[in-house]
């Protein structure tokens, strides 16, 4: 036997994926998670997981880990304290950022808390020019002063960030070299290495995060590999990044700015391995929590990357999946505000008191009441029976806002449904229309929680044709860490004109990105045979300030190359843009490589057809409200469990399982995949 | 020329008409979030397509749906000040070409403050109609501000830029190549213009293209109907904060200076509310011969900003917010002023009537409003001859201190009301123009003192790396932003050039080598100083905001620590 096995550490729950490569078995593991020392409850589970499959940890060949260390930290303010030392004249950059207030007409908004106190941001005196030449030469005695100064003060991890420090690094290595010399075992995060790109707040930022959240992931890291250890595992464990890929427990010690969102990124990772072995690479995914959605669009199997997002109010340049997050789920709390229009979000009822249908004191409606009260949720238990529903409450909390809005309560309940899923179309409409892909030609896969129970409907409003629901939607991200690649991207920002001189430079960017490559390969132990390397381009018209990715063809670099590059920028710009320059010099900007390290990744096989017959799934029936028929009709109830491939479901109907619960609406038919997903499409 | 014709009221549109077509208030939050993201989308498409470091790294733009009536149905949050751009446009247009005459793929452009509905000449608006089937619906409407025109003189209006009035850029679809040629001749950096017009055409044509989705989704008039009930919403949301303020009469004065014009002025506004409506009159001097005066719809466009921000952030920027405020100041003054009064720099006036109404409203509403920020919109011009003999010109504006809050210190190196450019980065500055930054930071002991003090001011130093032509402009050098409930004044704004100038008004030479240090004002602090908490005195002190003295001087009543440090 060699199983996998993917560990999911979120805030409440840690998920265990166990995966048995030879016979295909999969089996899921919930403990509750210990946030004081999370590496507790993942210990915890992965030995229960084991002894509950009769595995010994020896047996496990590739310990896959998420977690939400890095992010929590951020969110909470929990790094270190942190020094900078920066350009002479620049301290106050980070405090500053890029000049605008945080909301434009509401004076009571924050800038986000800056990581480094003034006191521990130390300007010395050096400069670079624009082309990367030195006009000041490092003052070297000016640095060793301000490392002891930051030593003095006890900060544990330094950042270094000069102006044009991505394009010649020969100042600020030295300064990492001084600090080995002065202050011997701080951690330090360096903006070149971090994150070598033009803009230097943000490079700034990145590197101040990185730094600020370095020795709080070193030390989890220490303690989970220690608790792994001692269980006897051999493999070498992995962690997710925000890029969608895993890397080695080093790496993510040494970038942990690379883990911030690394949460989502596997959820959409596993939607596309679901996607792509179901038949659906075109996907839009659909991942609803209690406090929060996340959307993300696949176009033929790939998430694009961003480089660049801001994680709660810090801007971050790191390779990142491009997922859209919205402040609205399953807990979100619905209030009519002082003009009368019904809201929802971004307030939420949390896990604790919950929905007013938990009984736990909460009396202001939340969207899962909503779906009590239309009775879309089991209106008697939910959780598998775990959770006790008081629909009677959920009913008085919705029939307040009714009262307000002059409306019924099923409409109002309704209502709420319906303001949700306009939030969720918008989010979806960020990463679809505003990217230039017309939604109508992606299916939307829903997961999490609460996905399953709104995916019909705002497919429909976004004229979505199909909805595919996984077989386990509320352990997805689990599930993700056991088809995930290790991965790791290198770029660097090279400002050329598209244009032959340019060969020269795009071919040396190219092979010092590509030997940083070799070198990470060889440091995670991945054979020629794994290793698959691709290259992009991201360039502009020359004068615009935003990049349009474009691949780089494999091979020598070459004019035919560059010839490809321009025609795939100009579609590129056509279809975000709608207009081509004609003439106009197109320029490069940053160049980029992508290396992945494949790891087998679970098989999961094909089941038999068993037949359109359902009938053996149904569990009972219930009156659902559902505007499409204007009221209450009777929905047949299917257990998910007792699905078989071939099934196949009209609706209206409805399809329980523990962790979520489908809606089928009267004028769709569901049908169950050969991979036990659930297909959702209009009835033929 | 330009007194011929009459002059348009920006705000009589047509009255909302009671639609036949009822929407329930869900039908209308899920419009309004459609009508909010293709706003939303048009601006990034504007930002990311353009080429001038003034819109696609500063951000200086603004994007809005309009229904065919002219009423504002939603504006991107950008630039509040770009508003006034919008409100009178399309009177303008309608004015002068008549409804049946407006075709599917007719661009209108323009700019003039008298003939157009702007506010300043830089800020060019480039509207198209939306048609669904054969019927008017909307207008997709953005404006970007054109980094050009520099170099000019302020005397009055014809000395500031080319004046456009509403004329056709393209029509049916067709560029309207005389036109373009016409207002390119008149720019000093073309290329710049008309790629930045690109991106303007395309993020309206996004805007019509997703407004008609939209119409075909839910049909027209449900659209429409949806569009008036969010205006009524605002509308309403409105009254409710004005009611709640109580009846009577609310006076503020401030002084407004300018390095661009000797004399310092008073500003003053009576606020009276009565019920759920506001009046606001203001008293101002007469227009004068700078580019500092404003136009009707800039003032209005201010007012609506101060007040909202004060009432309830949360209204959404359409037409709705207007109608419970009445605005009215002197004709020909520098509050409402009249052809051919210069109006390049109005964002200077405006931020003071933004000031001194939040100014009266705080009477009204203690504990609701910050101490004074900045209070300006400190713009560096610089224009010059490449090597290649094109010229360039560079804008920059820079924020300064944010006012203090009743519950919390001011944000430091911020813009304040009309205006939320970004800055450029160094990186991006020192690529494109021949200037290098040797400090950019916040200015030590430039905050208002106060139990929560001001944000801070910044200061921008730079070395000159080829002869260049420059100008700065901007208020509160004499005039400080001033505390509230206790808090103390701000340090003003200083222009420094290292010949020991300072303060100069117009454009000046600079030669390569020099050096220039632009400090921009603090903002005012909030309530008694006595009463600041020793522990934020003290971290003030050790992260060098202020010195030692001014912890022991200003705040030394409260702060025992302080105290000691000062003394050790």
């Amino acid at each position: 036997m060699t199983w996998r096995i993917g560990v999911d550490s979120g805030g409440t729950f840690c998920d265990v994926c166990l995966f048995d490569d030879e016979t295909g078995r999969l089996e899921i593991w919930k403990v509750s998670s210990t946030p004081d020392d999370p590496s507790r409850g993942i210990a915890a589970g992965v030995e229960e997981g084991l002894a509950t499959v009769g595995a010994k940890a020896a047996d496990v060949s590739f310990l896959g880990h998420g977690t939400t260390v890095a992010t929590n930290a951020l969110i909470e303010l929990k790094g270190v304290k942190t020094g900078l030392i920066v350009t002479d004249g620049f301290r106050d950059l980070l405090e500053i950022g890029r000049q605008k207030r945080p909301s434009l007409y509401d004076m009571t908004a924050d800038k986000p808390e800056v990581l480094v106190s003034r006191d521990l941001r130390i300007e010395v005196p050096e400069r670079l020019r624009a082309d990367g030449s030195v006009e000041a030469p490092l003052d070297e005695a000016a640095v060793r002063a301000a490392i002891r100064r930051l030593n003095d003060a006890e900060v544990k991890a330094i950042a270094v960030c000069f102006i044009y420090g991505f394009l010649n690094t020969v100042h600020e290595a030295r300064v990492v070299e001084l600090i080995r010399e002065e202050f011997p075992g701080v951690f330090v995060s360096v903006s070149h290495e971090v994150a070598p790109e033009f803009r230097e707040y943000e490079r700034m930022s990145t590197a101040v995060v990185n730094g600020y959240l370095g020795p709080v992931m070193q030390r989890y890291i220490d303690r989970l590999q220690q608790r792994l250890h001692d269980l006897g595992l051999g493999a070498t464990p992995q962690l997710t990044q925000s890029n969608g890929g895993v890397i080695g427990f080093e790496t993510a010690a040494r970038l942990p700015v690379r883990t911030v969102l690394s949460g989502p990124s596997t959820g959409v990772v596993a939607a596309q391995a679901i996607g792509r072995m179901a038949g659906f690479p075109n996907l839009i995914t659909f991942d609803v929590g209690g406090t929060s959605s996340d959307v993300a669009l696949l176009q033929d199997g790939v998430c694009k990357l961003t480089g660049e997002a801001s994680v709660h109010g810090y801007p971050i340049k790191a390779p990142m999946l491009d997922i859209h997050t919205v402040g609205a789920g399953g807990g979100s709390i619905a209030y009519v505000d002082s003009g009368g229009l019904l809201k929802v979000g971004p307030r939420s009822a949390g896990a604790d008191p919950g929905p007013v249908c938990y009984g736990r004191g909460n009396t202001e409606a939340t969207v899962t009441d909503a779906n009590v009260v239309l009775q879309t949720l089991n209106p008697v238990e939910i959780l598998g029976g775990r959770m006790k529903v008081r629909r009677d409450l959920a009913v008085e909390a919705v029939q307040r806002l009714a009262d307000k809005l002059g409306l019924g309560l099923m409409e109002t309940a309704q209502g709420i449904l319906s303001v949700l899923n306009a939030n969720m179309a918008k989010a979806i409409r960020v990463i679809s229309v505003q990217r230039g892909h017309d939604p109508r030609d992606y299916a939307l896969m829903a997961f999490g929680g609460a996905g399953p129970l709104h995916a019909a409907r705002l497919a429909r409003e976004l004229d979505v044709a199909r909805v595919i629901v996984p077989r386990t939607p509320g352990t997805l991200c689990a599930l993700g860490l056991l088809l995930t690649d290790l991965r790791a991207d290198f770029a660097v920002s090279r400002l050329m004109a598209l244009a032959p001189e340019a060969l020269d430079g795009v071919r040396v960017g190219f092979r010092s990105l590509e030997l940083q490559a070799a070198e990470w390969f060889e440091s995670e132990s991945i054979g020629v045979e794994r290793q698959v390397v691709s290259r992009t381009v991201d360039m502009r018209y020359a004068g615009q300030n935003y990049e349009l990715s474009v691949p780089m063809p494999a091979g020598e670099i070459e004019t035919a190359s560059f010839e490809a590059l321009a025609e795939g920028f100009a579609a590129a710009h056509m279809q975000r843009f709608g207009f081509i320059a004609e003439g106009e010099t197109v320029q490069i900007v940053t160049l980029r490589v992508e290396a992945a390290g494949l790891v087998s990744k679970a098989e999961f096989n094909r089941l038999p057809d068993a037949g359109a017959d359902a009938s053996a799934a149904r569990i009972g029936a219930r009156e659902v409200w559902m505007p499409e028929v204007g009221g209450f009709t009777e929905c047949v109830v299917y257990s998910r469990d007792g699905l078989k491939p071939g099934n196949r479901i009209d609706g209206p109907a409805i399809v329980e399982q523990m962790d979520t619960t489908t809606v089928i609406l009267p004028d769709m038919q569901a049908t169950v995949d050969p991979y036990l997903n659930l297909v959702l499409e209009a009835r033929s | 020329m330009s007194t011929e014709t009459a002059p348009v009221d920006p705000v009589a549109v047509d009255p909302v008409t009671v639609d036949p077509v009822t929407v329930d208030p869900i039908t209308v939050e899920v419009i309004g979030s459609a009508l909010t993201s293709i706003v939303e989308e048009m601006g990034e498409a504007l930002v990311r397509a353009s080429y001038s470091t003034n819109i696609k790294e500063r951000r200086d733009c603004s994007t809005a749906l309009f229904d065919w009536r002219g009423n504002t149905l939603c504006q991107a949050e950008h630039i509040p000040m770009h508003l006034g751009s919008f409100i009178a446009f399309l009177p303008n247009v309608r004015k002068r070409f008549p409804e049946e005459t407006i075709r599917p793929g007719d661009v209108f452009i323009g700019n003039d403050a008298y003939e157009g509905g702007g506010t300043h000449l830089p800020d060019i608006v480039l509207a198209e109609p939306i048609f669904h089937g054969d019927r008017l619906v909307a207008w997709a409407i953005n404006t970007a501000h054109h980094a050009d025109f520099a170099d000019r003189g302020h005397a009055h209006i014809y000395q500031e830029g080319v004046r456009i009035p509403p004329v056709r850029l393209y029509r049916e679809g067709v560029l309207q190549e005389d036109i373009r040629n016409l207002i390119l001749l008149n720019c000093q950096v073309p290329r710049e213009r008309l790629s930045d017009l690109r991106a303007q055409m395309s993020a309206n044509h996004l805007c019509v293209r997703r407004m008609q989705d939209l119409c075909s989704k839910y049909g027209a008039d449900k659209v429409l109907a949806a569009g008036d009930a969010l205006q009524d919403y605002a509308e309403r949301k409105m009254r409710a904060g004005i009611a709640a303020i109580p009846d009577g009469t609310y006076e503020f004065a401030d002084i407004f200076d300018s390095n661009q014009f000797p004399e310092p002025m008073e500003l003053k506004v009576a606020i009276t509310v009565k019920g759920d409506a506001m009046h606001l009159a203001f008293d101002a001097p007469p227009q004068v011969a700078a580019g500092l005066n404003v136009i009707y719809t800039g003032l209005l466009s201010t007012c609506y900003y101060a007040v909202k921000a004060v009432i309830d952030p949360t209204v959404l920027p359409n037409a709705g917010l207007a109608r419970p405020l009445t605005v009215e100041a002197p004709e020909g003054s520098l509050l409402n002023c009249k052809h051919p009064a210069a109006v390049d720099g109005r964002i200077a006036a405006c931020q003071r009537v933004a000031d001194i109404v939040q100014g009266a409203l705080a009477k009204a509403l203690p504990g609701r409003v910050t101490a004074a920020g900045n209070g300006t919109c400190t713009g560096a011009l610089f224009t010059g001859v490449r090597p290649d003999g094109s010229l360039w010109v560079y804008l920059e504006t820079i924020g300064g201190g944010g006012g203090a809050r009743p519950h919390a210190d001011g944000l430091s190196g911020i813009h304040v009301h009309m205006t939320n450019t970004s800055n450029l980065p160094v990186e991006a500055l020192e690529l494109e123009y021949p200037l290098t930054l040797l400090r950019y930071e916040l200015v030590d002991g430039s905050a208002g003192a106060g139990t929560y003090r001001g944000g801070m001011g910044l200061r921008r130093v730079y070395r000159i790396e080829a002869d260049c032509r420059f100008s700065v402009e901007g208020g509160r050098l004499q005039a400080q932003p001033w505390g509230l409930d206790g808090g103390l004044p701000a340090e003003g704004a200083r222009y420094d050039f290292d010949e020991g100038r300072v303060n100069v008004p117009g454009t000046i030479e600079l030669k390569a080598g020099q050096i220039i240090e632009l400090v921009t004002p603090g903002g005012g602090g909030y309530g008694d100083p006595a009463a600041r908490a020793p522990e934020d005195v003290a971290r003030d002190l050790r992260e060098e905001r202020i010195t030692a003295e001014f912890a022991s001087g200003t705040y030394g009543t409260a702060s025992p620590e302080a105290k000691t440090k000062a003394m050790a």
